[in-house]
């Protein structure tokens, strides 16, 4: 995990790095990140999987304690990277 | 459970599963994607198969996030879908690329079903290729090759070992396969229009072995933009006609679906309808946006498709359900049937009044990704694979609307 930054404005706690991981594998690390957080922090998942984009709004909408806050794209050496800013509900 | 001698599989390939599906089964479906995906499309087989949309992370919602063993997977989806399951027949477990749905099917295999795999998922389904002979005499071959999860079919026509490919689909190393294991050279390639639900292969094959590329000009201007086409192509007009090996092609101009859509007629006897007449439905006229004043053209195209002989065998570029298809496999009829069994085609006999309120009132949504493979399949814009593959999701929708 990686110290504090901002995107987008957003306060960001951590960082998880999925790049190169394939589904189900960037929900399944960020459920447990989240686990570690408080209620109120953000996390930040790097996922490489163009299938996370929706994956992600699904998620967040069938989760009790998940609020999607914004998801980008960036394109990083020709590989496009997608990122996922969640916050953790009380 | 009682042991078993035989190797159970567990996993389908996409041809695997066209097999069964092709045979009636109807094995049970546990689609895994999300919601929005599922919505777009799912597996559907030559009757309605039972199909459950569960997706896998509605199923880790249930989890403690600890335990994801394929053991933990399999308990979380029989608690979630208590008694939907069938014990006495196959789960196919389906997701987007097959990574997912393997580790479920794992999971419920642990819990005594018979659940199996769809290999490489529901983008290897869309991609997968069947290819069935239409004609095998010693003077000339006709095969249909089509992507049967998509509806999309293509034809390579082949004579004294010259073949052509009518509307070569986007993966066109399938016919470059194909041509080379059967001594073909491909000396030709036609598209019936531009195509706005799939990616034509049509330029790219034709580079690839040397032959020329024929489109008719007037769909070789986006009709939406109004911007003319970046790729090369030759001219194709009314009449135009082709020869290959000892068989002649040739082309009809036929504008409704498209201004510049090509009816091809081989020998008098097979005709490549490409989006016009369909073998349950007939093409929709407003994918450029112009349905009012396009269906009378549609009308004066049916209606000189029309005045072929019974015996013409229509051998079109569509098919809506796996239904269509024929003992042989083939989706394919006589101009004589279809004039019996096919409702679009006998509105198309009538007035044109009737038939363009006939039109009108049956139209599909437009998919809105439509407008954009159009561009495509006139150079305007190039996507990379991932881009063409999500393009491309999904059943096509060039019929109209049917009322049963």
């Amino acid at each position: 995990m990686s110290e504090m930054n901002t995107t987008d404005g957003i306060s960001v706690a951590s960082v998880l790095d999925a790049r190169g991981l394939a589904c189900p594998l960037p929900i399944v690390k960020a459920r447990q990140a989240l686990a570690a957080l408080a209620p109120g922090q953000v996390l930040k998942v790097l996922s490489t999987d163009r299938g996370s984009v929706k994956d992600f709004q699904g998620w967040a909408q069938t989760a009790k304690n998940v609020a999607l806050l914004a998801q980008t794209t960036e394109s990083e050496n020709g590989t496009q990277i997608y990122a996922h800013l969640v916050r953790k509900q009380a | 459970m009682s042991a078993r001698n035989v190797v159970t599989k567990t996993e389908w390939s996409p041809a695997d599963l066209y097999r069964r599906l092709e045979l009636g089964e109807q094995p049970f479906v546990l689609d895994v994607r999300n919601r929005d995906e599922f919505a777009n499309w799912k597996i559907e087989g030559r009757r309605e198969l039972p199909t459950v949309n569960l997706p896998y992370f509605e199923i880790l919602e249930e989890s403690d996030g600890q335990d994801l063993s394929p053991e933990a997977w399999g308990r979380l989806v029989r608690q979630r879908l208590d008694g939907q399951l069938p014990a006495d027949q196959p789960v196919l477990v389906v997701c987007a690329k097959g990574g997912t749905s393997a580790l479920v099917a794992e999971g419920l295999r642990t819990q005594g079903f018979d659940a199996v795999n769809l290999e490489g998922g529901t983008k290897a389904w869309g991609d997968h290729y069947e290819i069935r002979p239409v004609l095998e005499s010693p003077q000339l071959t006709i095969h249909q090759v089509s992507r049967p999860a998509r509806g999309c079919l293509s034809y390579v026509v082949a004579s004294d070992g010259q073949a052509v490919v009518i509307d070569a689909l986007r993966h066109v190393e399938r016919y470059e396969e194909f041509a080379r294991a059967r001594g073909l050279r491909i000396t030709l390639v036609l598209d019936t229009h531009a195509h706005a639900d799939h990616i034509s292969g049509g330029r790219a094959l034709a580079d690839r072995v040397g032959a020329p590329y024929y489109l008719h000009p007037y769909d070789a201007i986006h009709p939406i933009d109004v911007l003319p086409a970046t790729l090369s192509y030759r001219f194709l007009g009314d009449g135009q006609e082709f020869t290959i090996g000892s068989s002649r092609l040739q082309a009809l101009h036929i504008p409704g679906h498209t201004l510049g859509n090509v009816a091809y007629l081989l020998d008098g006897r097979f005709l490549f309808s490409g989006d016009s007449i369909f073998v349950e439905s007939i093409a929709r006229p407003d994918l450029g946006g112009r349905a009012d004043t396009w269906a009378p053209l549609h009308h004066r195209s049916l209606g000189r498709l029309l005045g072929l002989p019974d015996s013409t065998r229509v051998l079109p570029g569509h098919f809506s359900r796996l239904s269509e298809a024929g003992a042989d496999g083939l989706f394919a009829a006589t101009l004589g049937d279809l004039r019996r069994r096919n409702e679009g085609l006998r509105v198309a006999a009538g007035s044109e009044t009737e038939f363009v309120r006939y039109i009108l009132a049956s139209l599909p949504v437009f998919p809105p990704q439509y407008v954009d493979i159009k561009r495509v399949n006139v150079g305007l814009t190039v996507p990379d694979e991932e881009r063409s593959s999500e393009l491309e999701l999904g059943k096509n929708v060039c019929a109209l609307a049917q009322a049963h």
